[in-house]
């Protein structure tokens, strides 16, 4: 059998089982073209690279040489990327097979994929349900089988939290270990490329191929790509804080039990467990809504239809083209995070808001830092608060659906990494543990996610 | 903390966004909502204040003067709603009138 | 002037000033910078603000920063922070400007000028900061649409900023001139309004003399040559004394100079000023410049135009006026050096130079034609007397042209003189024999037909005698 045929079965394996996963909207190309592609792709794929042949579905938001970008917003409808993202490079150069374009909450602005323009994706295991968001479609095509890993993005836990609901595998890298070269921006400080995996295993090789210095991106740090730890014996020698803030009296006892599930299973594997405080904690959701939408703002306003994207006819001067455009082309929840974002940054409101938010951000960043040089090495928390919730719960409110974030902004905002594994379940639904690593060691918590995935109980009920 | 019609329609213009007559009540309420939320920072007594931090490298790296645009896979033309003879098209000014900067 | 309208006026004037900086590809991408290309063929998912696209700088363009602010005296930052200007135009395609804010590049600056009003001014440098430039409009080449071509967005800038210093519009072109000067000898750019490498926003205000308060200031754009700059200047200036003296007031707006009407009219109807909303730059770590990568562009600054005006009028016995010539521009400062060097006498190096060279290189998009050692070559044959002075107009024009060693020139166009004694002589004795009367008339004391009888050898020997040696020869001969 030659190499090529080799990637071909996989492509064609993989379009099939896409095929299958309709009724979830996670998939957002036509699946004729999908077809087409990963055949053309499967031929060109490079055989010794170390994904070779592994299909791997990206989240809209990236920008891929084939499909379309549109970021789940009718302002991109249609558009097509020029240039691929370096992370798709380094896929490619794998050996890997692009598979299609995952939905959305439009420019990765929400909680659940009901943000996007393309229609809200659906729970795999429960349809009246979200998947999470905003890489919703990503996390439920993993969670469905179709691809072993998908490329996710976070902002404020957009990768972490949808696997947590979908009972799969998401990792955060720390800020600045994956090129942002291509991910079409929303806030910039906190931005990271992630990956959704069916096993830490897929996820962490996935994450290894993106990772590494890119000169193109100025915030990514001159280092190698990450490499792999082997599964260890135990965790002898690991030391885990248990965070304080992050299991307040008002927990759901569900998540609870099966975090206190965990952390037993955690000390049964050899890590010494230790309460921690990071007492900055209950800043930190306003924090991020302070600072993710001021940067979006900004990022958003390259969007006016007047050098790509679909042009909104009628308008009589450029001025109107623009207004028009973002009007119409930009979904509610996009438009009020641009006002708001608009507003923190505005002449009177920039020292009250921003500024106070970025001095906020150190203190939750120090907190961190203070937690891991008194010995700790990892962090371990409930990735969400309640596992997935009904589609249309949320969506009228902004703040219910920001408060769902609130166990995952903390990484984004000091920049470290975290992932989420699943723990167990709560009536039939999935739900994560978190780890949160220290900076550039994505080593050691990949190393400790390996050893509690073989022993938790993922699909027994907490 | 509460927003004005006034300030939403001024903070809209700002940021090119049309907003309807309809919407405006809701928006507003909304965004005072957001707004006095995310004011609970100011919790922060000043001196507790610190320096802002930004992941990320500490210091910029430098590219070479060299001529070597990154890869575009087709160019404006074709990436463009309107283009003639080489240039991008938009509908002629109006309000506008010179270049800000 | 000011002093025209009442007398009872005076002008403050405070200049910003853009200033493209030399480099072979733009601030923050590999796009080539090169004026002049096709429409948006120098264009990149960067600097076209495609989704996804990230800024990375240029260190050459830091580096004639560093320089610029160097050469304008300020103290440079190590440390300094890129922001973002935010706001809509259809040649911004990011809908923001990186530029700096809070933590420029550089600060407290100064330049001396010649004042025209009152000698030798200094204006301070409030700032000196990096930027990128935006693309460009056309709003005349379609009759429903603008165009937008966006080679030009992402080239570096510097833009410079002076306080409130300039008591004319005069001033503010003779300061325009210097800086212009001074950033060239620095080598950072080539400041050229016409191609646009060189543009400047100016703010104007009136007050009584003697107040210590600023008027409402207006700021007039779209000023695009130096001339202009005056005009512009007076005009707003002259507008504002009239709407004062009227009982009105002066309105805080931004005004465009149409030079067509020299007149300047408001901007936009109507319309709050700006909130940029400037912040950091999340895409952009600080930007941190180190004491040796400072110290490098401190060594490579060159003799400012000033010190080198001083050490000319020193060094080569040369007038204030004479040195000012021959400073104005770097390269003909450093050619009449290479002159000079070349064993030229300092003055007539100097004369040739301000003369011939400056001419000729004015007709030929200010070449340098002639080298300087040909030069230094050409003088020493006038000053041997080999050649008139007419003559080595002539060789030099023909060197210039095409070139040749100027002996071997001059030889070939017959222009050498002949200054043998006996040749001369024998000339001289056959127009003092033609011409006899004028002899008796000369002796009898009409001294002027000396002159006469040196026109007469000159046309005796074809042009070729020389003449200096001519007229010793024919008062030695006339002597009583």
């Amino acid at each position: 059998m030659s190499d090529s045929s080799e990637a071909l079965a996989s492509a064609k394996a993989a379009a099939d089982r896409i095929v299958k996963t309709k009724r979830l909207n996670a998939c957002i190309t036509p699946l004729k073209e999908l077809r087409k592609s990963l055949d053309q792709q499967a031929r060109a794929a490079h055989p010794s690279g170390v994904l070779y042949g592994m299909p791997v579905a990206v989240k809209d938001n990236i920008c891929t040489l084939e499909f379309t970008t549109s970021c789940g917003s009718r302002i991109l409808e249609g558009y097509r990327s020029p240039y691929d993202a370096t992370a798709i490079a380094k896929l490619k150069a794998a050996g890997a097979l692009i598979a299609g374009k995952t939905n959305c909450d439009e420019f990765a602005m929400g909680s659940s994929t009901e943000h996007s323009a393309y229609g809200r994706a659906v729970h795999p295991f429960e349809k009246t349900r979200v998947p999470g968001g905003s890489s919703g479609g990503s996390a439920a095509l993993v969670a469905a089988g179709a691809v072993p890993a998908a490329l996710g993005s976070e902002t404020g836990g957009s990768v972490r939290q949808p696997a947590s609901f979908c009972g799969v595998v998401g990792i955060k890298p720390t800020y600045g270990r994956v090129s942002r070269y291509g991910l079409v921006a929303f806030g910039s400080s906190l931005d990271q490329i992630g990956v959704l995996g069916r096993s830490v295993h897929d996820a962490a090789r996935v994450l290894s191929v993106i990772s590494g210095r890119d000169p193109k991106d100025s915030t990514c740090e001159d280092r190698d790509s990450l490499r792999l730890p082997t599964v260890p014996e135990s965790l002898q020698g690991f030391v885990i804080g248990v965070l304080k803030e992050y299991f307040p009296p008002d927990l759901d006892p569900a998540v609870r039990r099966a975090c206190e599930r965990a952390i037993r299973l955690l000390k049964e594997l050899g890590a010494a467990v230790r309460d921690v405080s990071l007492p900055h904690t209950p800043y930190a959701v306003a924090t991020y809504y302070i600072i993710a939408p001021a940067e979006a703002s900004s990022n958003l306003a390259r969007f006016d239809g007047a050098r790509y994207g679909p042009r909104f006819d009628g308008a009589l001067d450029v001025r109107t083209l623009y207004k028009k455009t973002r009007g119409e082309g930009f979904g509610p929840e996009v438009r009020r995070r641009i006002l708001v974002g608009t507003y923190v940054l505005s002449s009177g409101y920039y020292d009250a808001y921003y500024r106070k938010a970025q001095q906020m951000r150190a203190l939750i960043a120090q907190d961190f830092r203070n937690a891991f040089d008194r010995g700790v090495d990892l962090l371990f928390t409930p990735t969400t608060p309640t596992s997935a919730f009904k589609a249309g719960e949320k969506v009228g409110d902004p703040i219910a659906m920001y408060l769902s974030d609130i166990f995952t902004v903390t990484a984004n905002l000091a920049g470290l990494p975290a992932m989420s594994i699943p723990i167990g379940r709560i009536k039939g639904l999935p739900i994560g543990g978190q780890f949160i690593g220290q900076a550039f060691l994505e080593d050691e918590m990949i190393e400790a996610a390996y050893a509690l995935e073989r022993v938790v109980p993922a699909a027994e009920e907490a | 903390m509460s927003v004005t019609h006034e300030e939403v329609l001024k903070i809209a213009r700002l940021a090119e966004l049309d907003v309807d007559e309809e919407a405006l009540p809701l928006l507003a309420e909304q965004m005072s909502r957001i707004l006095e939320y995310v004011a609970q920072i100011n919790a922060l007594p000043a001196s507790e204040g610190m320096k802002p931090f930004v992941p990320g490298p500490d210091a910029l790296r430098f590219r070479a003067d060299e001529v070597k645009p990154w890869p575009l896979a087709f160019g404006p033309d074709k990436l463009a709603p309107a283009f003639k003879d080489g240039f991008f098209l938009v509908p002629k000014l109006g309000p506008f009138e010179e270049p800000e900067a | 002037m000011a002093a025209a309208a009442g007398g009872r006026w005076e002008t403050v004037i405070g200049l910003e000033t853009h200033v493209q900086l030399r480099t072979a590809s733009k601030m923050f991408c590999g796009c080539s910078a090169a004026f002049g290309a096709s429409p948006n063929t120098n264009v990149c998912p960067v600097c076209m603000g495609l989704p996804g696209a990230l800024p990375v700088p240029n260190e050459q363009a830091l580096k004639h920063a560093v320089r610029a602010a160097l050469a304008l005296g300020c103290a440079v930052h190590p440390r300094s922070i890129f922001a973002r200007k935010n706001y809509f135009y259809p040649d911004l395609p990011k809908g923001y400007q990186i530029s700096q804010f809070e933590l420029p590049l550089a600060t407290n600056g100064s330049l001396s000028y010649l004042s025209p009003d009152r000698g030798i001014a200094t204006a301070t440098i409030v700032r000196l900061h990096v930027e990128e430039d935006a693309g460009k409009s056309l709003h005349d080449r379609f009759p429903r649409e603008t165009a937008i071509d966006l080679n030009r967005c992402g080239v570096p800038l510097i833009e410079i900023v002076t306080g409130p210093d300039f008591r004319s519009p005069q001033e503010a072109r003779a300061y325009l001139q210097t800086l212009k000067q001074v950033l060239e000898y620095a080598g950072v750019s080539d400041c050229d309004m016409e191609k646009g490498s060189l543009r400047v926003d100016a703010n104007v205000s009136v007050r009584r003399p003697g107040a210590s308060a600023l008027g409402t200031k207006t700021e007039v754009k779209n000023i695009n040559s130096f001339a202009y700059v005056e005009k512009a200047l007076t005009v707003e200036r002259d507008r504002q004394i009239a709407v004062l003296e009227g009982g009105g007031v002066v309105e805080q707006q931004t005004l465009l100079y149409d030079a067509k009407t020299n007149a300047v009219r408001p901007q936009r109807a109507k319309e709050e000023s700006h909130d940029y909303r400037y912040f950091p730059d999340p895409d952009l770590p600080p930007l941190v410049l180190s004491e040796p990568f400072i110290a490098e562009q401190q060594a490579q600054l060159p003799e400012l135009p000033a010190k080198k005006r001083e050490r000319f009028v020193a060094q080569y016995a040369l007038s204030v006026n004479d040195a000012t010539v021959l400073t104005a521009d770097r390269a003909v400062a450093d050619y009449y050096e290479a002159v000079v060097h070349a064993a030229a006498d300092f003055k007539a190096a100097a004369n040739w130079v301000m003369t011939e060279v400056l001419g000729d290189a004015k007709d030929h998009q200010g070449q340098l034609r002639v080298p300087p050692e040909s030069l230094a070559h050409l003088i020493a044959l006038v000053q041997g007397g080999t050649l008139s002075h007419q003559a080595a107009k002539r060789v030099f024009t023909e060197v210039a042209e095409r070139g040749g060693e100027p002996r071997t020139v001059a030889e070939a166009l017959g222009l050498t003189q002949v200054a043998d004694r006996g040749m001369v002589a024998g000339w001289v004795s056959e127009v003092l024999g033609a011409y006899t009367t004028e002899v008796t008339r000369y002796k009898d004391g009409e001294r002027k037909l000396l002159q006469f009888f040196v026109g007469q050898v000159m046309k005796r020997s074809g042009g070729k005698a020389d003449p200096k040696l001519t007229q010793r020869v024919l008062e030695e001969k006339l002597a009583p």
